[in-house]
Formats: structure tokens, C-alpha cells, sequence
């Protein structure tokens, strides 16, 4: 099939009556397959192996701490009295966010028909799987003594008890094992048939045989196209719900308590928005150096990433609107407790973290609005990054101001995190980055069979469905 | 030659024609061959793309799939399940009441429904799609084609099954050919079937046998005993570095680790002084004597009599009790009562005697209850039998002495000082008086009514 040449073209533009190409450069559905399965295929460049080396040195640093927490106990940790809820759950809470924008881009936007999300969706689903076993991580070991931790779940054991069903914390359980379970099946379905690529494209005995046991035997039949579709669509219809849920009944874990800061209904919407808005950044810093290393410019041009900054204005300003509500909500309420807990919010002993998060999830995403901003992928990095730090800082804002200081003064305190609670949060990217990085190179970074259902067709029709 | 005409000799099978494989370089191409092959009816055939083509579907004729009922079902199942485990553990098997609020109620079952709705649904989707499509399933006699690992890549084929009704080699493979294809190729059964290389072989029985080993340990430490102490993997809080009762340590001078109480302080529910009467049974506490620990004192020495005893003949408990009772006599005991007596703490005592000292004492007070009985039984030379409380000794004793020896104990007696309060005391006391009496009343002076009662029951 002979290659068609095409003008590099400006993706960011719409041209009235035109459809703007998903795949820029002169590429055929070879190509494709080729662009993507370089990295697989090629010997491995040297900053790969510096990268890993750096993250999984933090991954077993968080490891090693871990095991210390284990065999210590969770004093380690800079969680006193009256802040029981410290770093970890704030890590939790900023980790399982993050896993929202894969989710959400495969099956949200897959129901949606936007088909621009084939370049990153196979991406962003690897981050959230990361993502969140980074938050399993933490709630896992907070409950202290981890050998127990099977009391999370119904399991008929020697007290013959049972968890209390009303409790948000074991919907919670419930809710994030299910995201992992959905998420990771809907990832592993998804990239079977680039495995398959993979597999009969691999030349080693050990990558035949990895690529051809996880591909399960895929031959590309229509047949089985036909059912492969179904299961894909249906399992997009019962993520896109699934993914809205996860972060509402993390918000339960609060908005259930009576805590003045916590207790209050805005907050499933504003967690999801909060969640998605965090998600997107954070896949956006994680694919600008990606597609440049990896040299897949031409799969996820820029077009992808001026829509995701769009995606990133919309749900910074839901935030920001969110936190103006619970403002209002403290003052026109009447609660004089709640109305304390929102002026000490801004105005306490916690007020440079607060305007730490609103400089960076209020005002920053609103930098997005500048079209010179929103197609420079440096800033766009620089701008999410900041995104990023703030979406930590709301965590760390929702659950430390409204722990340290509730009804009983006397009992008011300061939290001061621990360097264990430190290195920790630092091990944890490790360990997300460490898998990030096996993922880049062992498995398909882009959804090939997607893009090649997106691309013009040889004949110059459409096959856009 | 005669060798022309020499068969092999057949060890193993012949190898099988399995089908026809034809490539194709376009999609829309395939298209319009697909649309051929199944208007000619062929019936066990397929095409093989490296996305979801659309409009393939129709032009292969393929039906709409079951998966969505499937995925249905797992989801109804998924949700009553939900249901049917929250109602029966939170409820029914073991039922969590919290501020009164109801044991059941559908909206904080919500969350977790939904869950697991979609967490079978889910499964359903994808491990329907998996058996439906009969995946994994790695081994396919089209894999040994060369040409075919395009077909993930950017090929497009029909592959045509041999086991087809219509399939000849021949006629077959000129239709394919006519179809325009890239290339029209057979595909064979293999000759043998194929082995698992010897090393990957190796490495699987190890990592079998390796995985076999903890829960066969297990298995034959939980069938075995021994002396050992077992294994503590979790301690939990079973070794607490913390001071008990009875332990020694170098922490304090006296090397005890329990505490005597700090000299002038009075532990809280242990004020005594202000009614002496009610709280120690006499008059006023004598000055030069320790109450308690003559009591204590007594006991000592009635044990350290035992094994002397043992020589003489002489019963070791009448001389103890005598002992005791000459030093206790001496003591200003209250005769009367230090609280009203009524209706009301008479019957308390009755409740109290027949749970404490009954027993021992015998609901009658003839010191035999069925603990003493039973000990008598055994004959155990330990056992002293309890004094009845219908001797002339017994009832000439003052109320605070009854008083003192239920606060005290006596001889084998325990202490019930710790468990009984002060007011129970007394009321046992009062019960124990008129018990004393039933057994020394005038016929004659009862009234009718009541004689008329005794009979009645009897």
C-alpha cells in the first residue's frame, strides 16, 4: 500500500467543512503499527534505564518503609491526635483521583463518540491502573495492624462477624476494588488485539511466547470483532457510571461524617470534577515527554492535547466554583460551627496551604484560555504540573483544617507530617512511574486498532463510525 | 524401479488440508469479496482484519450476539446478590444496631449494590465476549502461515474452512482466486502435535512443586503435634512491655510492680469511718486492733495447724475456731441492726442467701448445701463442713459477729466482702436471724391462717 504524502498540517485549527485529521504525517495503517511498536521492538535508550533506575530505587524505598510501618507500628506517621486522617488518606484520596481520567477518556468519552481519544486512551487507562494501585497502597497500610486487612471485606471468619453495610468506609472498599477490577479488565480487553500485534510481530522466543499467552490466541476474525465490540461498548456503559461513582463514595468517606467541612452535599460533584481535572493533568504531564521519547507526535498530535486543556478549563473552573459554594453555603447556612471551619480554612493556621490550592487549581487552569498557552506543550506541561501540586494540596486542605480544629477547642492541634510520611508520598510516585515505565516499554502505548479505525480509509473514504 | 511403486510405510498421520486463506491489501476490497462469498453460500468461513471493520458485519451476514443479555444477567444477579448479602449479614446472621435506626434500609444499600451490578456486569462482558469468541485458545493452524501475521497489522483476509459443505480444494480456491486477491494460500493440519519446549516444561513442574510446598507444610504441621511452642507469626498485643500485678521489676525500689496504695489516700467507694456500725459491724473500731487482720491472722494459723493436727487426734477446726473466737469475742460487736429493717430488706436477703451462701449453707441453714454434700461425698480431707446455723454457739452470736464473718470469711469460708455490698450484707444477716428462728418457734403461737398454709402445702 503505497504511503500518502501529506502537508504537515496545523491540527489545532478547524477548517470549516473539513474534518481535521486524528493522524497527522504521512502515515498508512503499517506505519501506525510500526510508530507504536518501536519501542517494544527497538533497543531500549539509556535514559529509559536511568528513568527506572531512579523510580524503582523509590519504589523500593516506599517498599522499605512499608515494611517499617508493618513492623512498628503506625506512630511513624505524623497522624496524632486530633488528626487521625494525616498524609495517608490525603495520598489516597489525591492517588484514586488521578486513576479517574483513564477511565473516563475510554468509556465517557468512547460513548460520546469522540473518536480523538484513541491516541490516549490505552495511555491513560495504564496511568489509572497505576494510579490506583498507588491508592490502594495507602488505606491499606493506615489501618494499622495489615495483617487484618481482610476484615474489609464480607469473609466468614472465626468472630463469626460481619462489616456494617452503612458504613461509607466499607463502600469505599467496595467501590475502589470494583474501579480496579473494571478498569484493569477493560484495559487488558482493549489492548488484546495490539498483543496479538505484538505477538506476530515479535522475533524472540521469550516475546512470542509472553505476547502470544496474554493475547489469548486473538486471530482478528470478524466474528469475533463483532462480540469484541458489544463487550467493549457495554463495558464503556457500565464504566461511565462506575467511574462517576468511585469518587462520590470516596466523598462519602467525608460528606457522611458530621465534621464541620466535611459534612456537606456538594461534595460528590465537586470530588468527581476535582478527580477528573486532576486525571487529565496528570496525564497530560505524563504523555507531553512521553510521545516526545517515544516519538509518537503524529498519533497524539496536538490537537489531543489542546482538548484535553479544554477538558482542564472546564473542570478547574467546577472546582473553583465549588469552592466559592462552600463559602456561601458556610455563611448563608447559619452553622456557626461550619461557618468557623471555612474562615479558619482561608484565614487560619492552614491559609498558605489553602491559597496554595486555589493559585494552583483556580487561577492556573484559567491560563488555558490563551490559545499560544493551550498549543505549547512546555507550558501546558508547566501549567499541569502546578495542577497537580494544588490537587494535593485540596486533599490535604479537605481532610487536615477540619480534623485539627472541630467542636472542642481544647482539643485543637497543628499536624506536622513525619519524614516517613514525606519519603512515602515520594516512593509512591515511584512506584507509579516505575510501572508507567515497564508499561511504555513492554506493551502498546496507543490503542493501534483504535487509530486504524479512525484513519481514512485507503480508498478515501471514511471509516468513521 | 520398484521403488516407484514402494509406500511409505504410514507411522504417523498425513497431514489435512484445513482450509483456504486468502489476502487481500484493502479493506474496502475484503468488502466486496465478503459480500461474494456469501451470496455463493458458504457457510464456515471467516474474515480476519487488524481493527473492527465497519460494515463488515453486514456484508458477512453476521447475526446481532447474545452478549447483552448475558451481560444483563450477570448485572440482575450482581445487584440481588448485593441485596441478599447485606440484608441477611447486617440484619439476620449478625444484626448492627446503631442509635436505633432500623436493621435494614434500602438507600445505605445503594452504593454497594451498584457495585457489584456493575462489578458482574462487567465480568460478564468480558468473559462472555471470551467464551463466545472460544478464546484463549492458542494454538491455530492459521498462526503457521507467514502471511497471515499481517493480518494484525495492516492485511486483510478470508480464511475458508475445509469441514465447509460447499468447500472443494479446487473449485474453492479458483472462486477465492477470482475474488482479486493478493495471494490465495492452503493451510494444514500439523503432522504431530506440537510439544511444550523442555525447558519451559521443566520450569513449570518447578514453580508447581514450589507452589505446593507451603500448603503441604501447613498441611502436615496442622496434622502433627509437638513440643515446640508454635510458631507466632502476628504477636498482635500478646507481648506488651507493660507492668502486671504479680511481676517483679527494677523500676521501683521494693522491686513489686503492683503498687500499695499512697499512705492517706482513701480509694474512691472505700470511705468506712463514717458508720462504723454499718461498715465494720461494731460499735466503734478498737483502737490497738486491726480488725480484718485478725481475721486473716486466724486463718494462717488454722492452716499452719493442718499437718500437726495430723499426729494428734484432736479435730484441728474446733481448735482453730477457738482460737479465733476467743480473740474475736473480746471485740465490741452491734447487737442490733444499723439500718431500718423492713418487709423489702427481708426479702432482698432471702434473694442474696439463696445466691451466695446457699450453696454451702443449705437453703435451710443446716450447712447442707449440695457443695458441701458433694465434698463430704468425695470425702476430701480438705473439706470443712459448714457450721449450722441452728447451734446454741451460732445463735448466741451478735449480728456485727455474723456481720464480720460474712465481710471476712472464716475458717474455709471465702471472703464475700469484695462482692456482696454492706446493705446485702445486713439483709443476708436479717434472712439468717429469721432462719434461726423458724427452727426454734412455739407451735401454739403461730395463727391459724398460717397453720392452715403449712398444712395446705404439705
Amino acid at each position: 500500500m503505497a504511503s500518502v504524502t501529506a502537508e504537515p498540517i496545523d491540527t489545532t485549527i478547524e477548517v470549516p467543512g473539513k474534518r481535521t485529521p486524528l493522524v497527522t504525517g504521512a502515515h498508512d495503517y503499517g506505519t501506525v503499527t510500526d510508530a507504536v511498536c518501536r519501542l517494544a521492538e527497538c533497543k531500549t535508550p539509556t535514559a529509559w534505564y536511568v528513568a527506572l533506575g531512579i523510580s524503582a530505587s523509590l519504589m523500593g524505598m516506599l517498599f522499605g518503609l512499608i515494611g517499617y510501618l508493618i513492623i512498628t507500628g503506625v506512630g511513624v506517621w505524623g497522624n496524632r491526635s486530633p488528626v487521625f486522617w494525616g498524609w495517608p488518606i490525603v495520598n489516597f484520596v489525591f492517588w484514586v483521583g488521578i486513576g479517574h481520567a483513564g477511565t473516563l477518556i475510554s468509556a465517557i468519552l468512547f460513548l460520546f463518540r469522540q473518536d480523538w481519544r484513541t491516541g490516549i486512551n490505552r495511555a491513560a487507562e495504564a496511568m489509572t491502573i497505576f494510579a490506583v494501585i498507588c491508592a490502594g497502597v495507602f488505606p491499606g497500610i493506615h489501618i494499622g495492624r495489615v495483617w487484618l486487612a481482610y476484615w474489609l471485606f464480607p469473609i466468614p471468619n472465626q468472630m463469626a462477624m460481619w462489616p456494617n453495610f452503612r458504613s461509607p468506609l466499607l463502600w469505599d472498599v467496595f467501590a475502589v476494588s470494583t474501579y480496579a477490577t473494571v478498569s484493569l479488565l477493560f484495559w487488558y480487553m482493549g489492548m488484546i488485539p495490539d498483543l496479538a500485534t505484538l505477538r506476530d510481530r515479535a522475533t524472540g522466543k521469550i516475546q512470542q511466547f509472553a505476547y502470544g499467552l496474554f493475547s489469548l490466541g486473538w486471530n482478528g476474525s470478524s466474528r469475533h470483532w463483532h462480540r469484541y465490540e458489544r463487550a467493549y461498548l457495554l463495558l464503556a456503559a457500565l464504566a461511565a457510571p462506575l467511574v462517576l461513582s468511585v469518587h462520590t463514595i470516596v466523598s462519602f468517606d467525608f460528606a457522611v461524617s458530621q465534621l464541620p467541612g466535611w459534612h456537606t452535599t456538594i461534595f460528590p460533584p465537586y470530588f468527581v470534577a476535582g478527580a477528573v481535572f486532576s486525571g487529565f493533568a496528570m496525564v497530560l504531564t505524563l504523555m507531553i515527554p512521553a510521545r516526545k521519547i517515544c516519538g509518537i507526535e503524529d498519533l497524539l498530535t496536538d490537537r489531543h492535547l489542546e482538548n484535553m486543556t479544554k477538558v482542564i478549563i472546564a473542570t478547574g473552573t467546577m472546582v473553583g466554583y465549588a469552592y466559592a459554594m462552600e463559602f456561601f453555603i458556610a455563611w448563608y447556612g447559619g452553622n456557626r460551627y461550619e461557618t468557623f471551619a471555612f474562615i479558619n480554612r482561608a484565614f487560619g493556621p492552614y491559609a498558605w496551604a489553602y491559597w496554595i490550592m486555589v493559585s494552583c487549581n483556580v487561577i492556573s487552569p484559567q491560563l488555558f484560555w490563551i490559545k499560544k498557552i493551550r498549543t505549547t506543550p512546555w507550558m501546558i506541561f508547566v501549567v499541569c504540573v502546578f495542577v497537580n501540586i494544588g490537587m494535593w494540596f485540596e486533599r490535604f486542605v479537605i481532610t487536615v483544617t477540619s480534623l485539627s480544629r472541630d467542636f472542642l477547642p481544647s482539643s485543637w492541634g497543628y499536624f506536622r507530617p513525619t519524614i516517613i510520611d514525606v519519603l512515602m508520598l515520594i516512593g509512591s510516585f515511584g512506584l507509579f512511574m516505575t510501572l508507567f515505565l515497564l508499561f511504555c516499554k513492554f506493551l502498546p502505548m496507543v490503542a493501534m486498532a483504535e487509530v486504524k479505525s479512525v484513519m481514512p480509509r485507503p480508498g478515501g473514504q471514511s471509516d468513521h463510525h | 524401479m520398484a521403488t516407484t511403486i514402494e509406500q511409505p510405510v504410514k507411522t504417523k498421520a498425513e497431514p489435512e488440508l484445513l482450509g483456504l486463506l486468502a489476502e487481500f491489501d484493502d479493506p474496502n476490497a475484503l468488502i466486496e469479496a465478503s459480500k461474494k462469498v456469501r451470496d455463493a453460500g458458504y457457510q464456515k468461513w471467516d474474515t480476519h482484519t487488524p481493527f473492527p471493520l465497519h460494515g463488515i458485519d453486514e456484508a458477512m451476514g453476521i447475526k446481532w450476539t447474545i452478549l447483552p443479555w448475558i451481560v444483563a444477567a450477570c448485572g440482575l444477579t450482581g445487584g440481588t446478590i448485593a441485596i441478599g448479602m447485606q440484608y441477611w449479614m447486617n440484619a439476620v446472621n449478625y444484626p448492627f444496631l446503631i442509635s436505633g435506626k432500623p436493621l435494614f434500609s434500602i438507600p445505605a444499600c445503594i452504593p454497594i449494590t451498584f457495585e457489584l451490578s456493575v462489578l458482574l456486569s462487567a465480568f460478564g462482558a468480558f468473559f462472555g465476549m471470551l467464551v463466545l469468541n472460544q478464546l484463549p485458545k492458542l494454538y491455530n493452524p492459521l498462526f503457521k502461515s507467514e502471511a497471515f501475521r499481517r493480518a494484525t497489522n495492516d492485511r486483510f483476509f478470508i480464511s475458508m474452512d475445509a469441514r465447509d459443505a460447499k468447500f472443494s480444494e479446487i473449485d474453492s480456491g479458483e472462486f477465492l482466486n477470482s475474488l482479486n486477491p493478493v495471494n490465495v494460500e492452503e493451510f494444514w493440519s500439523d503432522v504431530e502435535s506440537p510439544k511444550l519446549p523442555r525447558n519451559l516444561k521443566l520450569a513449570l513442574s518447578l514453580v508447581g512443586v514450589i507452589l505446593l510446598m507451603p500448603p503441604a507444610l501447613v498441611a502436615y504441621k496442622r496434622s502433627t503435634t509437638t513440643n515446640s511452642p508454635r510458631i507466632h507469626i502476628v504477636p498482635d498485643m500478646d507481648f506488651q512491655p507493660k507492668l502486671k500485678t504479680q511481676n517483679t521489676t527494677n523500676l521501683f525500689s521494693d522491686g513489686r510492680e503492683i503498687r500499695p496504695n499512697i499512705k492517706g489516700t482513701i480509694p474512691r467507694g472505700q470511705f468506712k469511718d463514717d458508720n462504723i456500725p454499718l461498715y465494720f459491724g461494731l460499735k466503734y473500731l478498737p483502737e490497738d486492733q486491726d480488725v480484718v487482720g485478725i481475721a486473716l491472722q486466724d486463718e494462717k494459723k488454722a492452716d499452719e495447724k493442718q499437718p500437726a493436727a495430723a499426729e494428734k487426734p484432736a479435730d484441728p477446726v474446733l481448735d482453730a475456731a477457738a482460737i479465733e473466737a476467743s480473740k474475736l469475742d473480746k471485740l465490741p460487736w452491734v447487737t442490733e441492726f444499723p439500718m431500718p429493717v423492713t418487709e423489702k430488706m427481708m426479702a432482698r436477703g432471702k434473694e442474696r442467701y439463696r445466691i451466695y451462701c446457699s450453696a454451702c449453707h443449705g437453703l435451710g441453714g443446716e450447712g447442707d448445701g449440695l457443695v458441701s454434700l458433694r465434698a463430704m461425698d468425695l470425702q476430701q480431707g480438705t473439706w470443712v463442713k459448714p457450721a449450722s446455723y441452728h447451734t446454741e454457739n451460732v445463735r448466741k452470736l451478735p449480728v456485727g459477729r455474723l456481720y464480720h464473718t460474712i465481710t471476712n470469711g472464716v475458717r474455709k469460708m471465702p471472703a464475700y466482702g469484695a462482692q456482696v455490698p454492706p446493705e446485702d450484707r445486713w439483709a443476708i444477716v436479717l434472712y439468717l436471724r429469721a432462719l434461726q428462728k423458724s427452727h426454734e418457734i412455739n407451735a401454739d403461737t403461730i395463727p391459724e391462717a398460717e397453720k392452715r398454709k403449712l398444712r395446705d402445702t404439705k
